[in-house]
């Protein structure tokens, strides 16, 4: 554990740099000895994990962080043979059941099952229960929150269930009215600038308070962007100097790139090359509603009021469209279609209006 | 007879046995065939084929056959010819419909009962003087070639006139020539038949090939784009004509009762009832009948000890340099000449004769009725019988070592596999290496005949993958789909035969719905005719729902269809893409191509093309989430909406949609980039994958490229050295290495794996890769750290099993003092300083249990210990020295 992410993260509750209040609730909550499901969400980058593990050590102690990680191996109804990493401890499972794509039912079902059904050998040492971790639960299919459902409520005596999702939305109301929902809202600038300053000291290293605020304001609120930015501007250059150039993630400037390639010129023919760019951002793996996001934030810088939430509607449209198809380039490419339109008649219209 | 046969005679000698197989053909169906002559039956005698004595008895039809039968016989000689001479006279210009019309009224009327005697009766007017008859000296190959061909071509025209004499004339009534040129007030010198009109003047109207007027046909057929100009000449034309056709309905039906009475009692499928009989009969393309028939000629050494012509080297060389228009006539032979035809045993060079071709075009008659032409007794096996490799080697051993016993002919066996592309591949493997066995291997092992006899395997897909160790041993044969006016015609004599009258253009509205399916058609018109009707009108064949044939369009077809615009039939995207499927691949296709199809500077088409791309691709995907393909028949819908979108005249070129799949393909590679870091990485720092991708993967190169001022790590500042560590740490968490590889220069360089930089930049990756030297620094001290790593973990595992026993003897101890203390749940435990223990002086017993005083106890010692108490003292350990001797560990040398 080198890098600074990993390095300095806290491991007691008491310890974490923001949201104070919410840690205190949540030892209070762990102290009672018994908790219910949780359910925390909160965009990336915000320490939802972090807390979790902290938590988990409030309650397991330090063996907790003993972890390994293990493939589990099930069989989907149709034979097909379906893998999935977990990384455990004695005391508790982290899954990520969205890794194997539609057969995510399996897992929670066989999964979760499993661990809840074995009691803990020796219960006189431990909690009487484990904890199960799983990921994503906002990308998880109905069938398995709805296979959940009923997992939750049964096993509850050996098993209790933190579920980790960005957001609730997508997430079943019967899963939420069963778990405590958290919600870890992303760090506001001021504090990642301060947890900066405080992981540069620990460091031994003299940060320039303009730097981490430039910093913090490229990290897009997600702290574990800042950091890594952070000490990939110490690598490239030290001592810090506050003009320094912070480089940022690719993508983010290729989609600004992108952005600019749409303002540039409205034509068929430039809609073809900005194809080819939003096929190299699938193919990277940024997840399409990131690129309708960043699109539209870029877009909208130059356009008058009434256009903007024209534009952001038929964004959030076609966005909405685009989780309910399987081809999201179409989408995409409708979307910058849309755009051009609008764009290339308000320009018109302009020019019209100046003669 | 001299020496050197004159040109004439070489021919008959070459092609003999093919002649003769005509000639058979013609007798079993005591048909009109081609003209015959004294020599060949002559030389017939020698023959040892199954009917030696055919060429007497054509000889003695000779004499019975009618005189206008005779006279007809010598068309052909006459029409090899007319072509270069007609085709001036079936200029279609745009007055014709006048013309026309005249046409039909003089030539329905005057004609309409005519019999074949009647019609060809003057047929001997015609002036031979004029028709420059072919000088046979320049008969070189090809041209004969083409005779034959014609020849053929004319016997089954011939037949067909013959037979349906009302038929041909409806059919010539659509013809449309020029009016002056073919009919004349004096006895002109092309062939004619003299009529005479109102006036009660004599004219001579000109008499036609039905070459010509088919070709005249195909014309008017192939000017579709005028086709909507003529639409109400065409359709007054077909009043005329259907009042003509109901006449002569009613003539027909009052002399054909007795006929229809007695069709009605016959059970049997017209399909079977029609089935072609002879050679002349076959509805397949000419060259494709004539290269299987070669090829079975080519077993007659083998099969029947006859000696087989077999084209000279010289005569090819020939043949290839005056290719042109005959190569287009038949292929097969073009295809020949690149290997020998016979291999040394005298068996052809392919042993297997592949037909492939669509269903329903004749494919398995095609075989029969050939086999039993060139005398054999054809075996079929095909997909109803097992075919196991053990059945499968018991019908092969049957029908080619074996001879039926209780067929009288004694003909020998020919295999016809059927349906073969079914077939299991052990089982095409043993069929390929049964053909594949030659003579040397025969003689050792008494099992492993060579194949002795001709095998003909029939399959609809010749891409089959049962098929691919077939197809380069075998002689592949395409059987194409009937031509359209071949099969109405063929359709016309089958209504003919049931009592049944069928318009030429109904005839031909069926062909064309079955689309070179003859088995289909025939089918259709049974339907039709179980309607019992004795005419088929149009709206008949239009509104029968059945018998469509179910027809293949491609993706590309179904593309083009989609982006131009059709205007004979506005229904003809829609089709074509429901014909073709494969939706997914077409609204890739569209998606790929819809920028460049129209002019769109406002970018409008664009949008409404990419609304129904998007509504289709959330019907897709609901249909397929859900399995429930009720919606499933919009998906076409939305892919022809973009056509009224997107369609042009322009001609355009279509892209094959390959973007989709590239791009899921490169996705699927980075993706495995991700994946193996994900997989690699401590359980310590583990990730979702997402924020693996997002956060960490873009902006780890730049963490792992520290500036070093010099290459060698000894050299370098404090900091320097800590900052090549936290890169070492860092690759170590995430499972990152940099592995020594060969460049193509010959050179090593450390190339990171797996390779993030692919995963983190957009083609600019290179920017930020460390030189060489300190990549060559970063891995040397990763490999320390991964040592130091496991002796952590070495270190920490042997001080859990310290701690282990410690608990134990903690555990046995508190037994023993009694467990008095409740226990304490782990979590709730904290540690507690270590307990000192006071140490008591060991107190000294003697034999009897009596205290010994300290005092006492020291005293006998110090008189044990005498050495130790002189000044002097030595001591000797021998085998090692232990003035030097220390613990060093792997981490203090790192």
């Amino acid at each position: 554990m080198s890098l600074w992410v990993d390095k300095h993260r806290p491991r007691d509750l008491m310890k974490l740099d923001f949201h104070k209040d919410q840690a205190i609730r949540l030892k209070n909550l762990v102290q009672q000895s018994d908790f219910p499901h949780l359910l925390v969400y909160g965009p990336s980058g915000a320490g939802k994990k972090t807390r979790i593990m902290c938590l988990l050590r409030e309650l397991y102690g330090s063996g907790v962080e003993r972890l390994r990680q293990e493939t589990m191996n099930f069989t989907t109804p149709s034979n097909k043979k379906i893998e999935i990493m977990t990384v455990s401890s004695n005391y508790h499972i982290e899954v990520n059941p969205t890794d194997v794509g539609i057969h995510d039912r399996v897992v929670i079902m066989d999964l979760v099952k499993n661990i809840a059904q074995t009691h803990q050998i020796d219960s006189s040492g431990q909690r009487e229960f484990k904890v199960v971790i799983l990921n994503e639960v906002d990308d998880l299919t109905k069938d398995a929150q709805h296979a959940l459902r009923r997992t939750m409520e049964k096993y509850v005596a050996t098993c209790r269930l933190i579920l980790i999702a960005n957001s609730i939305s997508r997430v079943i109301p019967a899963i939420k009215s069963r778990c405590l929902t958290i919600r870890v809202p992303a760090p506001t600038e001021s504090e990642i600038a301060s947890v900066l300053h405080i992981v540069c000291k620990k460091e031994g290293l003299s940060l320039p308070s303009d730097l981490a605020i430039r910093i913090a304001k490229c990290a897009d609120r997600n702290l574990r962007r800042a950091l890594l930015m952070c000490e990939a501007c110490k690598v490239q250059q030290y001592p810090f100097t506050a003009d320094q150039k912070v480089s940022e993630p690719d993508w983010q400037l290729f989609i600004r790139d992108t952005a600019s390639m749409i303002l540039s010129e409205q034509s068929p023919k430039k809609l073809g090359d900005v194809r080819q760019k939003l096929y190299e951002l699938i193919i990277h793996g940024v997840p399409p509603d990131m690129i309708f996001a960043g699109l539209l934030k870029e877009l909208v810088l130059n356009c008058d009021m009434s256009m903007k939430s024209k534009i952001a509607s038929y964004a959030a449209k076609y966005e909405h469209r685009m989780r309910l198809g399987n081809k999201p380039i179409f989408h995409l490419e409708a979307f910058v279609a849309k755009f051009m339109a609008i764009y290339k008649k308000s320009l018109e219209e302009c020019i019209g209006d100046m003669f | 007879m001299s020496d050197f046969p004159d040109p004439d005679e070489e021919y008959e000698l070459m092609y003999a046995d093919e002649l003769e197989l005509l000639r058979e053909a013609e007798h079993s169906d005591t048909a009109i065939g081609l003209p015959r002559r004294p020599a060949q039956a002559k030389r017939s005698l020698d023959f040892t084929s199954p009917e030696p004595k055919s060429s007497v008895e054509s000889s003695t039809q000779q004499t019975n056959i009618p005189c206008s039968q005779n006279s007809l016989s010598t068309i052909p000689e006459v029409n090899k010819n007319v072509p270069n001479q007609e085709t001036n006279d079936v200029v279609f210009t745009s007055n014709v419909p006048f013309t026309t019309n005249e046409c039909y009224e003089v030539t329905s009327i005057q004609t309409n009962k005519r019999t074949a005697d009647d019609l060809f009766g003057d047929i001997n007017d015609i002036d031979f003087n004029e028709i420059e008859l072919p000088s046979k000296k320049q008969k070189t190959e090809e041209e004969e070639d083409l005779d034959l061909i014609n020849r053929i071509i004319e016997g089954r025209k011939l037949r067909q006139l013959l037979a349906e004499p009302t038929n041909r004339l409806q059919s010539e009534i659509k013809t449309s020539y020029d009016f002056k040129e073919n009919v004349s007030l004096n006895i002109p010198r092309w062939a004619f038949v003299p009529l005479t009109n109102s006036d009660g003047e004599r004219i001579y109207i000109r008499l036609e090939s039905e070459d010509t007027w088919e070709k005249a046909l195909e014309a008017t057929s192939e000017q579709s784009s005028l086709h909507s100009n003529y639409i109400g000449t065409w359709e007054e034309a077909r009043k005329i004509l259907e009042t003509k056709q109901q006449e002569l309905i009613q003539e027909v039906e009052s002399q054909d009762v007795q006929i229809v009475d007695t069709n009605n009692n016959d059970t049997a499928l017209w399909v079977d009832k029609y089935r072609p009989q002879s050679y002349l009969d076959l509805l397949s393309e000419e060259p494709v009948n004539r290269a299987l028939l070669h090829w079975l000629h080519l077993w007659d050494k083998i099969v029947f000890k006859k000696e087989v012509k077999v084209k000279e080297p010289q005569q090819k060389t020939q043949f290839s340099k005056r290719a042109g228009q005959f190569q287009l006539t038949n292929k097969w032979r073009g295809k020949k000449e690149v290997e020998p035809e016979v291999d040394e045993d005298g068996r052809p060079h392919h042993k297997v004769a592949l037909l492939c071709g669509p269903p329903g075009v004749g494919k398995t008659t095609l075989a029969h009725l050939l086999a039993r032409l060139a005398g054999y007794r054809p075996v079929e096996l095909n997909a109803s019988d097992e075919r196991s490799t053990e059945a499968f080697r018991n019908a092969l051993q049957c029908a080619t070592l074996m001879r039926s016993v209780l067929d009288a002919e004694k003909r020998p066996n020919c295999l016809i596999l059927d349906e073969i592309d079914g077939a299991p591949l052990p089982t095409v493997e043993l069929l390929v290496k049964w053909c594949t066995a030659t003579v040397e291997t025969g003689k050792k092992k008494a099992k492993s005949q060579p194949l002795k006899r001709p095998v003909i395997a029939i399959c609809n897909d010749l891409y089959a993958t049962s098929l691919r160790p077939l197809r380069p041993v075998s002689l592949i044969v395409q059987v194409g789909g009937v031509s359209l006016p071949r099969l109405a015609s063929r359709l016309s004599i089958v209504s003919q035969c049931e009592g049944l009258c069928l318009p030429p253009h109904v005839a031909s509205a069926l062909a064309a719905r079955a689309h070179g399916d003859v088995r289909a058609a025939i089918q259709v018109l049974s339907f039709i005719k179980a309607r019992a009707r004795a005419q088929l009108n149009m709206e008949d064949v239009e509104n029968v729902a059945i018998g469509t044939k179910d027809c293949n369009k491609t993706l590309m077809q179904a593309l083009q269809s989609i982006f131009t615009i059709n205007d004979k039939d506005p229904e003809y995207a829609m089709k074509t893409v429901q014909a073709a499927g494969e939706y997914d691949r077409l609204a890739d296709g569209i998606f790929e191509n819809y920028l460049t199809a129209r002019v769109d500077a406002r970018l409008l088409i664009a949008c409404e093309t990419m609304s129904w791309l998007r509504l289709y691709d959330m019907i897709n995907s609901w249909t397929l989430k859900n399995q429930n393909y009720s919606l499933y028949g919009a998906l076409p819908l939305c892919i022809t909406r973009c056509h009224r979108v997107l369609s042009s005249r322009t001609p355009q070129r279509i892209k094959f949609p390959s973007q989709a799949m590239e791009m899921y393909r490169k996705k699927l590679e980075l993706e495995s980039i991700v994946v193996s870091v994900w997989r690699g990485s401590a359980p310590s720092v583990a990730l979702s994958r997402n924020a693996l991708q997002l956060d960490l993967l873009p902006l780890i190169p730049y963490l792992l490229s520290p500036s070093l001022r010099s290459a060698n790590v000894q050299l370098c500042s404090e900091n320097e050295r800590k900052s090549v560590r936290t890169c070492a740490g860092a690759m170590c968490d995430y499972g990152l290495q940099y592995i020594q590889q060969r460049t193509p220069e010959g050179l090593y360089a450390f190339v990171l794996e797996p390779d993030v930089y692919k995963i983190a930049f957009y083609g600019t990756e290179e920017r930020v890769r460390p030189p060489p030297a300190v990549r060559q620094a970063i891995a040397r001290e990763q490999q320390l750290e991964v040592i130091r790593r496991n002796e952590e973990m070495a270190m920490k595992s042997s001080g859990q099993t310290a701690s282990k026993v410690a608990k134990a003897i903690d555990l046995k101890s508190a037994k023993k003092s009694e467990v008095k203390e409740t226990h304490i749940p782990n979590h709730l435990q904290r540690l507690k300083p270590k307990e000192i223990e006071k140490k008591v002086p060991q107190v000294h017993k003697d034999f009897f249990g009596r205290v010994v005083p300290i005092q006492q106890v020291k005293k006998s010692d110090a008189v044990a210990d005498v050495i130790s108490s002189s000044n002097v003292f030595y001591q000797y350990r021998e085998g090692f020295n232990n003035a030097v001797r220390r613990n060093v560990r792997t981490r203090d040398l790192l």
